[in-house]
């Protein structure tokens, strides 16, 4: 195979590998946002109820650090939904205080939380924790004020595990998609490289015949027909132009 | 040109049989990607519909035990509606008896959902209380149902339609992406055919297309080249053989005159007298022997450049989409600055390191080697990219974008000196039109690919994509052949106070840069690298879409400059061109008077687009067209170096006054005011051309 061949079909296959790559790339990364996205509304759904429920009992005029009822509510609305490994309640400074996990009461939850929680600009925010995702509602009063914050920690090896068993689907279709190119490509480009062989391989039978001097070369409807009978004619007229010195020193002799 | 048009004309051939390929590969992959989705996603969100139906179920069991009768509930459709809100992919929800009448409903109802809704056997499992929801496939919806019991009493049943064709919206903004990564591999097929194939093709051929011309003009003095071992390098050999057989010939002839001549007198002497005037005959009509001429395969190595300054500022390119939004990201308080104002300060720092090294740089490149200036400035630019991946805040990251523009001008100078080196006055248009092609195609690809992998993988790490890139760059660059030992171009110098002072009070000059180049860059990297990124994300799109506008607007300039410059030239009114484009350009924003929907913003871009490519290639040739006098008296090198200068602090002036006019008029105020400066600017560039005076004024000295 010749050697201008082998580069075009390595072009293919270069662009190809990019293509497909950038499409299962995109097709991965869209389905762990959408399928993460999912996810996560399912468990703010649950979130509203215990935020509804916060802002009832603060219209009333309770204490935010007073809502004695809460806890069992946050039990119950976890056990509505297995995905749910805890929620948690903290105030500005991040301080737990209320919690499905007793042991999580006082301390102070991730600053990257209070970080996203003020940072966003709805009442939703999210965050991360080693094993968990958080979908996070910023509390507010009837004087639309923050009170504090609700974090709904979630399954991450859940998201994850979905995303991993959808990548590996896209990418083996993603290297079907990239095997077949590479058998195809090369098949369907060398109808387009033949030609261009053909126009080489044309002016290189005629370059082997630039010197002879008894055949004109046959013209064969390639791109370089006028380029290669020029350079015949050149050399033809320098032959006969060296021959003709050549008959005159014989001459002479 | 025989040689450029046959290559051309194979590379689109290649490039169409790929993109074939590539549009059936990525058809394939999104064919599976999509039944993953759907078989993966429908689940999942009737596992949504299904939890968010037990809130709304929730809170009617809480009505219904204040003692409201279940078929009079007040204000369920308002329920509906907010949950409908918050979820695009319901489009049904409704409530039916226990004998299956519709009680309530909002949303389309699917077809078949009546009869569905009176099943019997549906009926029967919702008074089963414990199972908790059941899906069916009703018309082109998937209905969740839940029960509603109220202690153990069957109330009826709650109902969520999910749209079955909500996988296909979520897919399309991928499609989308896909369609983008199509354009961007079709630049990138015709890069690589260059690359990989095309230079060496190119300089073969090139080298075929010039002994050709030789030997026609009779011209068979040897060259003394290495041929490549290659189909053009086999075919050149064979021609180095005729010719070397002829060369052979003629010397051993002329040798055998000469040998004769000797000994000959009289009548020998004589008779040798035509052979001697065959022999001045051939003198004349022929050249035979050694070239003269260097052999050092100048058209390859000019090809060469286009790699590594492709790959360079695609590095560059893939940040335009995100970089604002990754300022704000990082975003400090700085006394007596608004936030806006200092989202601007590193877009703005980039452009005044450009501007102000570029005239310094092109002496400094010559002194160390273009292609060890280049080095140095991709890895200075490779080392910038990385520290902004890690940057702390926004004090940092001023620090590391001053590198990413000092290598950015370092490479920009180096590459343009790299060309000016290797061209003459007969082949220098062509160099440029390679310089600026490998540009162009990177602002294609850059934007659109950079917004895409920030939406995906993160700002961070797309910058470390951005540092990938350079040091790809670095790799190409060293097949770059050194520039020891050959001539460099004219050295070129940067603009001297005395010449700045005195250009920047000449009115036909200021008329040219002031109302035209100026507002063009001002409009450009104000609208361009400043507002329609953060505009976007403002409304709430992904970095994906500006990538997808700044890609439009890259795509016009690549179709319309070429045809532009070759109207404008042989026109000879390019002062028209360059009115016509600053009021195009100038008429881009105001759209944004009539609406401020993604659509109008793609206008814009799209005007804008056309305004800049109507104008650029223009603008630069007008100077020498209406400036004679002045670079008569300060020089070529001068004029050029203050026009470029000024040219670029515009590009440094776009982003501060962009994020000035946020300040006080809002992001949709700051486009249509800069817009109305730009339209203002080519009025009075209009008005100030017209007449003979333009033709006229003599210079201020």
């Amino acid at each position: 195979m010749g050697t201008i061949r082998v580069r075009f079909i390595t072009v293919a296959l270069v662009v190809s590998f990019f293509a497909v790559g950038m499409a299962a790339f995109l097709n991965y990364f869209k389905y762990k946002s959408t399928i993460g996205g999912i996810v996560k509304s399912r468990v703010l759904v649950v979130g509203r109820s215990i935020e509804n429920s916060v802002q009832a009992s603060l219209s009333l005029g309770m204490q935010f650090t007073e809502l004695s009822t809460l806890p069992a509510q946050m039990e119950r609305e976890k056990a509505s939904d297995r995905l749910i490994r805890g929620i948690d309640v903290f105030d500005d400074t991040g301080q737990v205080i209320y919690s499905t996990d007793p042991e999580r009461v006082g301390q102070r939850v991730l600053r990257a939380w209070t970080e996203a929680a003020a940072r966003s600009k709805s009442t939703e925010w999210s965050g991360e924790a080693p094993e968990e995702y958080v979908a996070g509602i910023s509390l507010k009063n009837n004087f639309d004020l923050t009170v504090g914050y609700l974090a709904l920690r979630y399954s991450r090896d859940y998201v994850d595990r979905a995303a991993a068993a959808a990548a590996r689907e896209i990418s083996l279709a993603a290297l079907g998609a990239f095997a077949g190119i590479a058998l195809i490509a090369p098949l369907a480009l060398i109808v387009v490289i033949r030609r261009f062989e053909r126009d080489l391989q044309s002016l290189e039978a005629a370059a082997t015949h630039l010197e002879d001097r008894s055949r004109d070369a046959p013209a064969n409807g390639s791109a370089f027909d006028e380029a290669i009978g020029y350079l015949r004619a050149s050399l033809r007229n320098a032959n006969v132009a060296l021959d003709e010195l050549r008959g005159k020193l014989d001459s002479a002799a | 040109m025989l040689e450029k048009n046959y290559l051309w004309r194979i590379y689109w051939q290649l490039a169409g049989v790929i993109m074939v390929c590539v549009v059936i590969a990525l058809a394939a992959v999104s064919y599976f990607s999509h039944r993953v989705f759907e078989r993966e996603l429908v689940p999942e969100t009737e596992m949504k519909a299904a939890t968010e139906g037990a809130s709304v179920r929730a809170l009617i069991l809480k009505a219904t035990s204040y003692g409201i009768a279940f078929d009079r509930l007040y204000g369920v459709e308002r329920t509906f509606e907010e949950v409908f809100s918050e979820n695009p992919e319901f489009s049904f929800a409704g409530i039916t008896n226990s004998e299956g009448a519709l009680l309530y409903e909002y949303g389309k109802e699917p077809q078949g959902a009546l009869v569905h809704f009176h099943g019997p056997a549906l009926l029967a499992t919702m008074r089963d209380p414990t199972v908790p929801w059941q899906v069916a496939h009703v018309g082109s919806q998937f209905m969740v149902s839940l029960p509603i019991i109220s202690e153990g009493k069957p109330l009826g049943v709650l109902h969520i339609g999910v749209d079955s064709v909500f996988v296909d919206r979520v897919l399309l903004e991928v499609m989308l992406d896909v369609l983008v990564v199509l354009v961007v591999s079709l630049f990138f097929t015709l890069e690589l055919l260059n690359f990989m194939a095309g230079a060496r093709l190119a300089s073969g051929l090139g080298e075929f297309a010039q002994q050709v011309e030789r030997m026609k003009a009779g011209d068979f003095t040897a060259t003394a080249r290495v041929r490549a071992n290659d189909e053009i390098g086999r075919l050149l050999r064979r021609i180095d053989a005729a010719v070397d057989h002829l060369n052979v010939r003629y010397e051993f002839l002329a040798g055998e005159l000469q040998d004769k001549l000797r000994g000959a007198v009289g009548e020998r002497r004589e008779a040798l007298k035509p052979a001697i005037a065959a022999f001045e005959g051939i003198g004349t009509r022929f050249r035979f022997g050694s070239s003269t001429k260097a052999a050092d395969g100048d058209e390859m190595n000019l090809n060469r450049i286009r790699a590594p300054l492709f790959a360079f500022i695609l590095a560059e390119e893939l940040t335009r989409s995100y970089l604002p939004t990754y300022v704000n990201q990082l975003l400090v308080t700085v006394p007596g600055f608004s936030p806006q104002v200092v989202i601007g300060l590193p877009i703005m720092l980039f452009m005044l390191i450009v501007a102000l090294g570029q005239p310094y740089l092109g002496s400094w490149s010559e002194r160390i080697g273009r292609r060890n200036a280049m080095l140095i400035g991709a890895a200075v630019a490779a080392v910038g990219f990385l520290a902004t991946a890690l940057a702390y805040n926004l004090y940092d990251l001023l620090v590391w974008r001053s590198l990413c523009a000092l290598g950015y001008a370092m490479v920009f100078v180096a590459a343009q000196g790299y060309v000016l080196d290797r061209t003459g006055q007969t082949n220098r248009a062509q160099g440029f039109a390679l310089f600026i092609g490998a540009i162009m195609v990177a602002t294609v690809c850059g934007p659109s690919i950079g917004g895409i992998l920030a939406d995906n993988i993160g700002f961070r790490l797309s910058f470390g994509v951005s540092a990938i890139m350079a040091c790809l760059s670095i790799l190409a660059i060293l097949r770059l052949p050194s520039t020891e030992g050959r001539t460099v171009a004219k050295p070129t110098r940067g603009p001297r106070m005395r010449e700045v002072m005195a250009l920047i009070v000449n009115r036909r000059f200021m008329t040219l840069t002031g109302l035209a180049a100026m507002p063009a860059k001002i409009i450009l990297t104000g609208v361009c690298f400043y507002l329609v990124p953060l505009y976007i994300v403002s409304l709430g799109n992904t970095s994906s879409m500006a990538g997808r506008m700044l890609m439009v607007y890259a795509v016009m300039m690549v179709l319309i400059v070429p045809l532009s410059a070759r109207l404008s030239d042989k026109s000879l009114r390019r002062d028209r061109y360059v009115s016509v484009g600053l009021i195009i350009s100038g008429l881009s924003g105001l759209l944004l008077l009539v609406s401020d929907s993604i659509l109008v913003l793609f206008g814009v871009v799209f005007l804008l687009g056309l305004g800049q490519a109507l104008s650029i290639a223009a603008q630069s040739a007008l100077v020498a067209e209406h400036c004679q006098e002045e670079i008569r008296i300060y020089g070529y090198d001068a004029v050029y170096g203050v026009y470029r200068l000024l040219e670029r602090l515009g590009n440094a002036l776009g982003p501060l006054m962009a994020s000035l006019l946020v300040v006080f008029w809002g992001y949709q105020g700051s486009f249509v005011a800069l817009s109305g400066f730009v339209l203002a600017c080519g009025i009075a560039f209009t008005i100030a051309t017209r007449g003979a005076e333009w033709q006229a004024e003599p210079a201020h000295t």
